[in-house]
């Protein structure tokens, strides 16, 4: 563990660390735009420039391994004075349109200009024109003015999604960031990354461009319920005091955009472009009105009429959603009488064209707490009906499974959130809550628990699945 | 001075860079030497103790870089030889390349077997067309007699080596770029530490020398480090390959011994300057060097302590004299035209202080230049001294400075008039 000294202070830097992390991990906060802790070092930003005590130049930091006894400044007048040269060079051919920008309010350059420089651009000489909307796939274009030609985009398509998709072409300030010419960006399913990597809006999501400015929108902690990896999530909507009166309404409880929560436990700092893409698995036609045998009903008397199924059915069958929450598998677990046999279920399969796994994130399983709902009940055999021939009542809790398999006569309750046609077949249907209307965990493959937290408000014609399990199951004399 | 030559030793006619005009010459006499009665030790030790610094612009001392390479850590290692010549003004490497390219790969392999290195490579870069034919033809030569492969000359020694061609970039001359070139990727100069010598091509530790720094070590070999060490001056010994261009009489490549006097070097060796004109300035070392006055080479010698004390440096040997009448504003155009246009992009004060040179510049000589133009370059030369990841823009600092420093009159004349005070040419026509 070597002592090293920042702007005098001792710290104990470990062994391999560079002068950045050093100070980073110890709350010296040096700026930078080309180093990430996930990528190999670039040092071509130059910003995080320190000065080590008794030289009079500066040397980046990313790049200088601590040592013992090393001593550097990271304010002094010669370090303050060269970023803001740094600063001045960076912005020298740069549009500065933070007003159009998406990415303003959470841009490196902006911040750091207030930060460290703050003055007008001393040159007036026209700017670099460049690119602009230049498609870099089917999701992501790029802004080339903007672009400070970090590499952070391209190290992640080559270190880390390993799709080799950007490179640069060109040279000095007419270098360009490109993909290849067959595009493999389109086929990199963690492509979007590199948006949430770009220090500043050169490189923008298609799907949120022009959508919204960032400070009128709030992050909801969620987990992406795409497969069983659950890695944590940021789901952005509309702050509620910024609500807009004058436009669709529905603007105001959709989803604007999704990001990754870095968890070290779980994704890093990165997810796939499927959890990006949430809003079209949560956006769907939403089902909002019980019904029985497709007549609209109000859910009190749909409550009540599957309570009256379970209790008169002799050989009742239950198939579990592998996208219930830890606390509704444990609900229905409580609430299941014991002549239910109860199985867990695959809501979803992998859809074609779909990357099934790979070493970084995506693995196979499509649904997100298959481990706690197989730890509560048996697996669903795929090979063998799991029903059997004398069922006489099947409850059905969420998607993906064919009534087709349901023996004839058999009475079917069915939960379910979306507009789907199976929902008028079903004996009853009660409608129910997506993940983005509660509060929950899911428990992914490796064990790890993580929490979602409601971002819009529940409807009142919907139930909750895990208040509903315990009405559902209830006995007239457990009741009483 | 005596002006003893260790190159230019033989009269260039239509075959001398044949094998066998080379082996009559005494060639690959040095890899017997050294092969047969030496250690590699013994070797690095006598290149060492020569004193060589290096040729490339650096003056690096060729021995201490050796010193960091141990032969016998385990790993492979890697021998490169910098063909790259691409400095402007400098064409002197391209003499040894077409006229004596067997000097460069028996210095190679001597170097080789010091170092333990069994994959050498030459770097040249892609307008060497002939340099490259004839390099090529003389390493099949090579071959052909054994001299590469496994079991030279008979020993268990054993080196291949590989010419790569270069896609013309300034900047793949570099060391770290030039092997970052070689392996295939975008010629990007790469940050130190780790230096070269201990992490370079394919990660592992490699030597890069000048193609005239390697081409001294059979001569060193051949007559030992103190012989050599008596050429030149007693910091900078041996001789240099001087590329002279411009406004002379007589342009070429000629070998001095270092500390040979300048003025003589230009009125003598060179026959004066073209037209029998006044000197203006000489950028003594390619353009990266700080150009020199035609009162200041006066007293000066052509070695690095005398060119440093004067501010400037040997460089790569490329000297380009500038004749009285010479715009030198146009001239610093031409400069930051080249550096603008060569500036890898990789890191922001190059990538962005090039072309805001250039901009700058070109709006001077089209006359829209503005008072506060000259602090401005002056500024943008600053932000570029020792914050880059290569040498590059302290390179295109220094020569952007020493023009300002040495021709500011100019600048001021042509800013505040619109016009060139010369005749606004660069070309010297011969006096009728």
């Amino acid at each position: 563990m070597p002592e090293i000294f920042i702007n005098g202070h001792s710290i104990q830097a470990e062994r391999g660390q560079s002068v950045l992390q050093a100070a980073l991990a110890h709350g010296f906060y040096i700026p930078y735009f080309c180093w990430h802790p996930k990528l190999s070092v670039a040092g071509n930003c130059r910003i995080c420039c320190v000065q080590v005590e008794g030289r009079s130049w500066v040397e980046i930091a990313c790049n200088m391994p601590v040592a013992e006894g090393l001593r550097v400044l990271t304010d002094s007048d010669t370090v303050k004075a060269y970023r803001k040269s740094i600063m001045q060079l960076m912005t020298l051919n740069h549009p500065v349109d933070c007003g159009i920008c998406d990415k303003a309010g959470e841009c490196k350059l902006q911040d750091y200009h207030y930060k460290y420089n703050g003055a007008p651009s001393i040159s007036r000489d026209a700017k670099v024109r460049s690119t602009k909307f230049h498609a870099l796939s089917e999701r992501i274009v790029l802004d080339n003015e903007r672009c400070i030609l970090c590499s952070r985009c391209v190290r992640f398509t080559s270190e880390i999604s390993k799709s080799n998709a950007l490179g640069i072409i060109q040279r000095g300030d007419a270098s360009l960031v490109r993909a290849a010419e067959d595009r493999p960006l389109d086929a990199d399913p963690y492509s979007d990354n590199i948006i949430d990597l770009c220090p500043v809006g050169a490189l923008l999501s298609r799907p949120f461009l022009y959508k919204a400015r960032v400070w009128y929108l709030k992050p909801t902690p969620s987990v992406c319920p795409g497969c069983a990896r659950g890695c944590t999530v940021q789901i952005w909507h509309r702050k509620q005091e910024w609500k807009l009166n004058a436009l669709d309404p529905r603007q105001n409880v959709s989803i604007e955009r999704v990001t990754p929560l870095e968890n070290p436990h779980v994704n890093g700092p990165w997810i796939c472009n499927k959890g990006r893409d949430l809003a079209q698995i949560f956006e769907r036609p939403r089902a909002t009105q019980a019904m029985q045998k497709g007549k609209p009903v109000d859910l009190p008397s749909a409550i009540e009429s599957a309570r009256h199924l379970i209790e008169s059915a002799g050989h009742p069958v239950a198939l579990v959603s592998s996208w219930g929450s830890n606390e509704e598998l444990g609900a229905l677990k409580h609430a299941l009488p014991g002549r239910f046999a109860a199985f867990t279920k695959h809501d979803w399969t992998p859809q074609p064209g779909e990357r099934l796994d790979d070493d970084l994130l995506i693995r196979a399983d499509k649904n997100p707490n298959t481990a706690t709902a197989c730890a509560l009940f048996p697996r669903q055999d795929d090979g063998a009906s799991a029903i059997a021939e004398d069922t006489d009542l099947v409850l059905v809790w969420g998607e993906g499974f064919d009534f087709v398999r349901i023996p004839v006569g058999a009475k079917i309750i069915f939960l379910n959130a979306y507009l789907q046609p199976e929902n008028g077949h079903a004996d009853v249907f009660i409608p129910i809550s997506i993940q983005t209307e509660r509060r929950g965990h899911y428990t992914n493959f490796q064990g790890v628990v993580s929490a979602f937290a409601p971002c819009f408000p529940k409807k009142a014609s919907v139930a909750d699945a895990e208040t509903l399990f315990a009405a559902i199951a209830a006995t007239e004399s457990a009741r009483a | 001075m005596a002006n003893t030559k260790l190159l230019m030793t033989f009269p260039v006619t239509e075959t001398s860079h044949t094998l066998a005009e080379y082996r009559a010459r005494g060639g690959y006499g040095a890899l017997e030497k050294a092969l047969r009665q030496m250690t590699p030790q013994e070797v690095v030790a006598e290149v060492t103790a020569s004193g060589i610094q290096g040729r490339g612009g650096a003056a690096f001392p060729m021995g201490r870089k050796w010193a960091v390479v141990h032969p016998n850590d385990g790993q492979s290692h890697y021998l490169c030889a910098n063909a790259d010549e691409g400095e402007p003004g400098t064409f002197k490497d391209r003499w040894i390349l077409e006229y004596a390219p067997h000097l460069l790969l028996e210095s190679m392999l001597i170097a080789s077997y010091a170092l333990q290195v069994r994959n050498a490579f030459i770097y040249i870069r892609g307008e060497f067309d002939l340099p490259y034919r004839r390099l090529a033809a003389a390493l099949e030569e090579a071959y052909a007699a054994g001299y590469f492969g496994e079991r030279i000359l008979g020993t268990d020694f054993a080196c291949d080596l590989v010419i790569y061609r270069g896609a013309g970039s300034y900047v793949c001359g570099e060391a770290s770029a030039l092997i970052t070139s070689i392996e295939g990727k975008r010629g990007y100069p790469r940050n130190r530490p780790p230096r070269l010598t201990v992490r370079g091509l394919y990660q592992k530790p490699t030597v890069i020398n000048n193609v005239e720094t390697l081409s001294n070590v059979a001569w060193i070999i051949t007559n030992g480090g103190e012989a050599f060490k008596q050429v030149g001056t007693a910091k900078d010994p041996g001789t240099r390959l001087i590329s002279i261009s411009g406004h002379i009489e007589r342009p070429g490549v000629y070998e001095i011994e270092i500390g040979y006097p300048f003025a003589k070097f230009i009125d003598e060796d060179c026959g004066g300057i073209l037209g029998g004109r006044a000197l203006k300035g000489i950028i003594p070392g390619g353009i990266s060097t700080k150009v020199l006055t035609g009162k200041e080479i006066e007293p000066l010698t052509l070695d690095n302590q005398s060119l440093a004390a004067a501010g400037s440096s040997m460089g790569s040997g490329g000297m380009i004299v500038i004749a009285e009448g010479t715009c030198m504003v146009r001239l610093l155009q031409v400069l930051l035209r080249f550096y603008h246009h060569e500036s890898c992009g990789q890191c922001t004060p190059c990538r962005e202080g090039m072309g805001w040179l250039h901009r700058i510049i070109d709006r001077i000589v089209v006359g829209e230049g503005r008072a506060g133009d000259i602090e401005r370059m002056y500024q943008i030369s600053a932000w570029n001294d020792g914050t880059t990841i290569c040498g590059m823009g302290d390179a295109a600092g220094y020569a952007t400075s020493g023009i300002l420093n040495k021709f500011r009159d100019e600048f001021e004349y042509f800013i505040e008039h619109k016009r060139s005070r010369c005749n606004g040419t660069l070309e010297c026509p011969k006096s009728s």
